[in-house]
């Protein structure tokens, strides 16, 4: 018979316990419940239970037909890749839930041409240009004087604010429109029409680092929770 | 022998690997169906037919619903949606709920709406759509263009004044930048956006689908709002219009005369195909 030797003895024995390991490993990161040691980071304000499965849909295909895929794309008998593992989260998963009449900059309006040097400056057609996902907090865009790239030609006729926003514009006196105008119309808000009344900085600050609401909390929709969004999806 | 024997082990594998990647197949490609379609219109030929059908829609809805409306005292605002204003959307904003309901549909098209003299500064055409409209206010001919950065066919066309309501609306209003509008006069462009060169006649038909989609999910939005009304009269919904007193079409109703309207200019193109 054949003789092994103990160092091929202990070879096939790593091996096998390499493959049982790796099999463990890869079970358990994709099992549901090992969400947060996969998860990249804290989920934002309002999203915190939300699961994995919320955003990244698996992608089409087994794990070896996406293999198999992406090695015929990168050799280009094939047109185009497809994804790894999940799908790529897009502006649409986030409509899903977000999506509403009533928003004052829907993504979609910056798609247009005339938005060309905007888009350039924040890209307005995707959610994640202010609200990147896993960073515990509700806005992540780092600088909030964006409205100058479209609202620069402002006139507003019969101005109510006691000093005009013709003044502010011309004396530079301005630097974001946030400290009065909630960005997406969303909250049910009384405009200020006084200099004084508008939102401190440090408590806008704190509302995009996931603190209270300084437009109230009575809301004009809400986005859904996980399971009205499966509901719906069921629906469909 | 050693190094024979070693050889063909990773050429095993090799092959063993191979053939089972292989033999699973790869996940199928989702444009080879729509490819092997003939394409039979070109974009500039799909964005006239569904520019058209939109001539027809808005001019229905801003003569028919808010300049016939206006007469039977219904209200017609900028801020229809806010929830204490009992009012219809302005055939802008019409437009722009026919634009948001096409986004979400699966076909890839893009409406917007611009102008040199806009009620809000944000519309205000710049760069190339500025150079484009002055040519559009010339000869009233649309354009098109192929926007690289966003690789985009993309077309614009003349929004022309051709109801009282759209004149004496932006003469009067408080943050109008022109307030000596007249009928006929190009107030605005169009501009629409696909991404491919050319149609299929399915995709074709799934362009006109979705605008005509959009426009029946903005009018129901409409006639939702009015059901939320407390303080003024809600008109009658049914089969009869403004101008007959204080009602309002169905959404089947509406559509149904848009496509009246409009269904023999689109047929003629669907149907000519060379």
């Amino acid at each position: 018979m054949f003789k092994v030797g103990s160092l091929r003895k202990r070879q096939f024995i790593g091996g096998i316990a390499g493959v049982i390991i790796g099999f463990s490993v890869f079970y358990f990161l994709t099992l549901e419940s090992a969400g947060e040691y996969v998860s990249i980071g804290p989920m934002n304000t309002g999203h915190q239970e939300l699961s994995c499965v919320a955003c990244h849909a698996d992608a089409r295909g087994n794990l070896m037909q996406q293999i198999q895929s992406n090695i015929s794309y990168a050799v280009g008998s094939r047109e185009e890749g497809v994804d790894f593992g999940t799908e790529d989260v897009t502006v649409d998963n986030c409509l899903q839930c977000h999506d509403r009449p009533n928003d004052r900059h829907p993504n979609y309006r910056f798609s247009e041409p005339r938005f060309k040097e905007a888009v350039k400056k924040i890209d307005a057609r995707t959610c994640i240009t202010c609200h990147s996902e896993h960073h515990e907090e509700r806005v992540s865009v780092t600088s909030i004087d964006y409205c100058i790239n479209c609202h620069q030609d402002l006139v507003v006729e019969n101005d109510p604010l006691d000093i005009s926003h013709k003044d502010l514009i011309t004396k530079e006196e301005w630097f974001t429109c946030i400290q009065c105008h909630d960005f997406h119309g969303n909250h049910k808000y009384e405009v200020p029409t006084k200099l004084k009344d508008t939102i401190p900085m440090k408590v806008i600050q704190a509302y995009f680092a996931g603190g209270e609401d300084p437009f109230g909390t009575d809301k004009k929709y809400i986005g859904l929770s996980q399971s009205e969004w499966l509901e719906q999806l069921n629906n469909k | 022998m050693k190094n024979i024997t070693k050889f063909l082990n990773i050429a095993y594998i090799i092959a063993i690997g191979s053939i089972s990647l292989i033999s699973c197949g790869g996940v199928p490609e989702e444009n080879k169906a729509s490819a092997s379609t003939e394409n039979v219109f070109s974009v500039a030929e799909v964005l006239e037919m569904v520019s058209k059908e939109n001539d027809v829609t808005r001019t229905l809805y801003t003569k028919a619903i808010v300049g016939k409306g206006k007469t039977q005292g219904m209200k017609f605002d900028e801020d229809w949606r806010k929830d204490d204003v009992e009012a219809g959307p302005l055939p802008a904003l019409f437009l722009r709920g026919v634009a948001t309901s096409i986004k979400k549909s699966p076909v890839p098209l893009g409406l917007y709406l611009g102008s040199d003299f806009p009620v809000n500064a944000a519309n205000k055409f710049v760069g190339k759509q500025a150079v484009l409209f002055e040519k559009i206010k010339e000869d009233q001919e649309p354009q098109f263009f192929y926007d690289e950065e966003q690789e985009l066919h993309t077309a614009m066309f003349a929004d022309v004044a051709g109801a009282d309501a759209c004149v004496t609306c932006h003469n009067n209003h408080k943050q109008s930048p022109k307030t000596d509008w007249k009928l006929g006069d190009v107030m605005g462009a169009t501009t629409w956006q696909y991404p491919k060169d050319s149609l299929s006649y399915k995709e074709t038909v799934a362009v006109l689908n979705s605008y005509a989609k959009g426009t029946v999910d903005i009018y129901m939005e409409y006639l939702d709002e009015i059901k939320a009304f407390e303080k003024s009269e809600k008109p009658v919904i049914g089969d009869k219009w403004p101008v007959e007193g204080n009602y309002l079409p169905t959404a089947e109703v509406f559509l149904d005369s848009v496509k009246k309207l409009s269904s023999y200019e689109t047929m003629k193109h669907l149907v000519t195909m060379n």
